[in-house]
């Protein structure tokens, strides 16, 4: 009874609350990032997979990974993933930003509805893409067809040549709401009477957004970008919906890759491999932001 | 004037992005035949939902609620996990805090699609596959937990101190304070972000195909993507099942439009 | 009825002290400020008795009983918060009754205790109300009321006045003096506001950077400054400091002027030595050849507030305010006499500005 009281005042209430937690997330995530280390020096397939003793191969799996025919178009094609969707989402999503800080009626709610994009399932968005891209009778090519863009259909989703692009569409799709959202707050956070400062300095427009805009949102833009790098990163069900990577590979991502070695043709050991080198990519992109937010916070 | 000209431009600019939202239902709504059309019907002439057909042939029930199983189970383990740990990381000044809340921050950002394979791999050793949508409600809340801590955390630092001192002093302990004075005031935000946390969990998807093997137990997405690889063709059907999905999640998406807006604003860059 | 001892109190947050070896007294049912510049450690002070902060050392008695250990509730104190802490999702009548229901005391008794203090209020109409539907004069007395409800041994006030109007201010600094006239309770009262703490306090505790610089009552503080600090921070206008040097004779201070002027000092003090001269605004009086001594300034400035007049002059380059009652009756750039009685002169060593 005694003790009861007394932790019921005490700082072991905090621990109480916070060692649950801590420790889930070190059983279910902390835990699989090691292991999943260590499997990528081991040999794992079908037949070992419920033994913990497993031959070890050192960076064999790292060598075999690398030398695989697949694997500079994958790291070529994910390079081109990150960056195409990074430089879409954050320039139409900037560019909307700006657009929806302008005083007009229902501003604040048009913006808002843009974020479904965001709530919705990847796997449906990407459906629903893939059904817009369909060649034959996909309502894109209708469009594009109607303007004069195109001669022919385009075979969106399996022409080798730009199966990759349709899954950047989509993604940029996907992340446009986030990009505006953030950097929104980003604007809002930047004083009126800077601006009317620097009016009355004889700054037009474009020096404006050149010399206040965007070093203001510099730290902003950062962990934008970086957060954009992390969720591309992540972005696995588009892939699923749109092109399964193919076809023939043609539009393979790393973690779509990764997954397929591990589940489809079961070299666990292989999938583990990638598995460690993206999520290593991903920890140093993760530092970036935890870098720029607490820039933010100074600022 | 110019502002009804702005105004014009951005429902214009909003009905070019949701086009893809509404081309599912106008899909949905035209009958199979109508879809090869050449060129395409923008607007449904004769609608037309084929909501019998589409629950008998893809089993939309089942999977929805195998879908809706995995979403509470996980929204229920972040809350119950997560909110008392996101309040202590608010308000103790523990030189611990800051190195926790870095680990939360990394864990966050781990990608599905690479930690299933880990997770497989232990949760067969340890024969959670035997279950598996606690199995995929296990992974995902390891993914929900972070995203859940960071965001309460933020609504948890807005209550001010003083109110939870006060309730010391007027004489309750630290456990009564946190359940009298800091839950209730929180409340919004947590079932915010809580609500997040279920829409997140219910399109999910990598979980749930790598380690639930029974069509039985397969939740939505996983039905739907099964159905994209054999069928096609029937778009129309599918685009049915699409809008029965996400027509709840766009129900609450609107009814909670403007807190969700705010929710994400404040976890995200602070 | 209980009082406070405060016996060799330190905290520090790292290596910084924010407390620093405080010993006090607070005697039963007297009413004790704490007051000086923010970031003095007042209110943590206040929070340590509280039991909201721990100390680092020393120890906390409340009437005769170590509370070093004991959490907040323990302590049987009641505390007003400068952002009064509210409750937002509970009525005013529920924030009130609170802490005795917490207590589990019999519904009859919390309904006499509230209807009380309601009376005593004036916050019988508002009863039902939430915190967001009052005004900020009302939430103010609610927490009042809060603190008052349940007869506590002690009462801490934790610059309760700071976000009212300044009409506001003076009309519940004069009621909560009453009010601790009635009731007789234990009371340490957190300020940063000298006029609050002299107007209000039987006893003022003068803090700075964590430590105690004095204690005394109002008017000993005002008359006796134990040192430069207490005497600048009390009294308002501040008082005048002057650079002078005690004269060859040891009886007056020649001031480190161009003009060589000098005032004689109430107390022989060792001839050559560097001092600080204080002189209080209020103390003297322009064109008074009556009075004992005499400065010869020029003014420089004049504000007048129809009841009161500050007047800024310069002894040499030195600037020193002179305030006078009613209208001014000079004008810039006359020059001027300024009479002064001896005993209005302070002074304080150069070096650790203790007064001699």
């Amino acid at each position: 009874m005694r003790f009861l009281k007394a932790w019921r005042d005490s700082d072991a209430f905090n621990l109480v609350l916070v060692v649950p937690a801590v420790g889930y997330l070190l059983a279910f995530s902390a835990f699989p990032l090691i292991y999943n280390v260590v499997m990528s020096f081991q040999q794992v397939d079908m037949f070992d997979v419920g033994t913990l003793i497993r031959p070890l191969r050192g960076f064999g799996n790292y060598v075999d990974v690398f030398a695989r025919s697949e694997a500079g178009t994958v790291l070529w094609n994910t390079v081109l993933f990150v960056v195409m969707s990074i430089v879409f989402q954050l320039s139409i999503g900037f560019a909307l930003a700006l657009f929806f800080q302008l005083d007009f009626p229902g501003a604040k709610w048009l913006r808002g509805l843009f974020l479904a994009g965001w709530v919705m399932p990847a796997l449906v968005v990407g459906a629903i893409w893939r059904w817009i891209f369909a060649g034959d009778f996909g309502v894109l090519n209708y469009a594009l067809r109607s303007l004069h863009l195109i001669g022919g259909p385009v075979f969106w989703t399996s022409d080798p040549s730009i199966a990759l692009w349709s899954i950047i569409i989509a993604n940029v799709w996907l992340g446009i709401p986030f990009n505006m959202i953030l950097l929104s707050v980003g604007l809002a956070g930047i004083p009126d009477d800077v601006y009317e400062a620097a009016a009355l300095d004889g700054a037009g427009m474009i020096e404006r957004f050149r010399s206040i805009t965007l070093p203001l949102m510099a730290p902003t833009l950062g962990a934008v970008i970086s957060l954009g790098v992390i969720f591309t990163l992540q972005q696995f069900d588009l892939v699923a919906a749109l092109t399964q990577g193919g076809p023939a590979g043609a539009s393979n991502i790393a973690q779509y890759w990764s997954w397929q070695m591990s589940f489809e043709t079961y070299e666990i050991s292989d999938g583990a491999v990638v598995a460690t080198l993206m999520m290593t990519v991903v920890a140093a992109v993760a530092l970036i932001y935890v870098r720029a937010i607490r820039h933010e916070q100074r600022a | 004037m110019k502002r009804y000209l702005f105004l014009v431009v951005a429902l214009l600019l909003a009905a070019l992005y949701l086009f893809p939202l509404y081309w599912m239902y106008a899909t949905a709504l035209r009958p199979g035949g109508d879809l090869f059309r050449y060129p395409p019907e923008i607007w449904p002439s004769h609608p037309h939902f084929e909501i019998t057909r589409v629950f008998l042939t893809y089993a939309v029930g089942r999977y929805v609620w195998n879908s809706l199983v995995v979403a509470s189970g996980t929204t229920l383990i972040t809350m119950v996990l997560g909110t008392g740990a996101a309040y202590v990381l608010a308000r103790s000044r523990h030189p611990m805090v800051s190195v926790t809340l870095f680990v939360i921050l990394v864990l966050q950002v781990l990608p599905p699609s690479l930690m299933v394979t880990p997770i497989f791999v232990a949760f067969n050793q340890l024969g959670l596959l035997e279950w598996p949508r606690l199995a995929v409600v296990l992974a995902t809340s390891a993914k929900t937990l972070p995203f859940y801590i960071i965001l309460c955390r933020a609504t948890f630092a807005q209550v001010p101190g003083e109110l939870e001192q006060a309730a010391l002093v007027d004489g309750n302990s630290r456990v009564g304070a946190f359940f009298h004075i800091m839950l209730p005031l929180a409340r919004n935000g947590i079932l915010v972000v809580s609500t997040l946390v279920f829409l997140q969990s219910f399109g999910e998807y990598v979980y749930s195909r790598s380690l639930i093997a029974s069509t039985d137990l397969q939740t939505a997405t996983v039905g739907l993507s099964t159905f994209l690889g054999a069928n096609a063709q029937d778009w129309a059907g599918l685009m049915t099942y699409a809008s029965i999905y996400v027509t709840p999640i766009l129900v609450i998406f609107i009814l909670l439009q403007r807190h969700i807006v705010s929710g994400l604003t404040a976890g995200a860059l602070k | 009825m209980y009082q406070i001892e405060l016996d060799h109190l330190c905290k520090a947050y790292g290596r910084v002290q924010v407390l620093n070896d405080i010993t006090i007294n607070v005697e039963t049912g007297s009413f004790v400020a704490l007051v000086g510049p923010s970031g003095c450690g007042k209110s943590t002070l206040l929070r340590s008795i509280a039991g909201l902060d721990k100390i680092t050392s020393g120890t906390i008695r409340i009437g005769g009983e170590v509370v070093n250990d004991r959490p907040p509730r323990e302590r049987d104190i009641a505390m007003v918060f400068q952002s009064y802490a509210l409750y937002p999702h509970m009525s005013v009548e529920r924030n009130m009754t609170y802490s005795l229901r917490l207590r589990h005391r019999p519904k009859a008794e919390i309904r006499e205790c509230l209807e009380a203090t309601a009376q005593t209020l004036g916050l019988a109409g508002l009863l039902g109300r939430m915190p967001r539907d009052l005004s900020g004069g009302q939430r103010q007395r609610v927490a009042m009321g809060r603190a008052i409800v349940r007869k506590p041994r002690v009462f801490l006030f934790d610059e309760p006045l700071s976000n009212l109007d300044a009409a506001l201010r003076v009309q519940m600094r004069s009621e909560i003096r009453r009010l601790h006239k009635r009731l007789e309770a234990t009371s340490v009262y957190v300020t940063h506001d000298q006029i609050e703490a002299m107007t209000m306090a039987d006893t003022v505790v003068v803090l700075r950077s964590g430590s105690v610089e004095q204690i005394g009552a109002p008017r000993d503080l005002y008359c006796h400054p134990a040192n430069r600090f207490v005497a600048g921070f009390i009294g308002s206008p501040a008082m005048n400091f002057l650079k002078a040097k005690v004269t060859a004779d040891g009886l007056s201070a020649a001031l480190e002027l161009a003009d060589g002027q000098t005032l004689t000092l109430p107390e022989p003090q060792r001839p050559g030595r560097p001092i600080w001269l204080g002189l209080r605004p209020e103390h003297m009086e322009i064109g008074d050849e009556t009075r004992q001594q005499h400065l010869q300034a020029r003014v420089e400035s004049v504000e007048s507030t129809g009841s009161m007049s500050f007047i800024e002059t310069k002894v040499a380059a030195v600037p020193l305010v002179v305030t006078q009652s009613g209208m001014p009756r000079v004008q810039e750039g006359m020059t001027v006499t300024i009479g002064i009685n001896t005993n209005d002169i302070y002074a304080f060593d150069m070096e650790n500005e203790v007064a001699l």
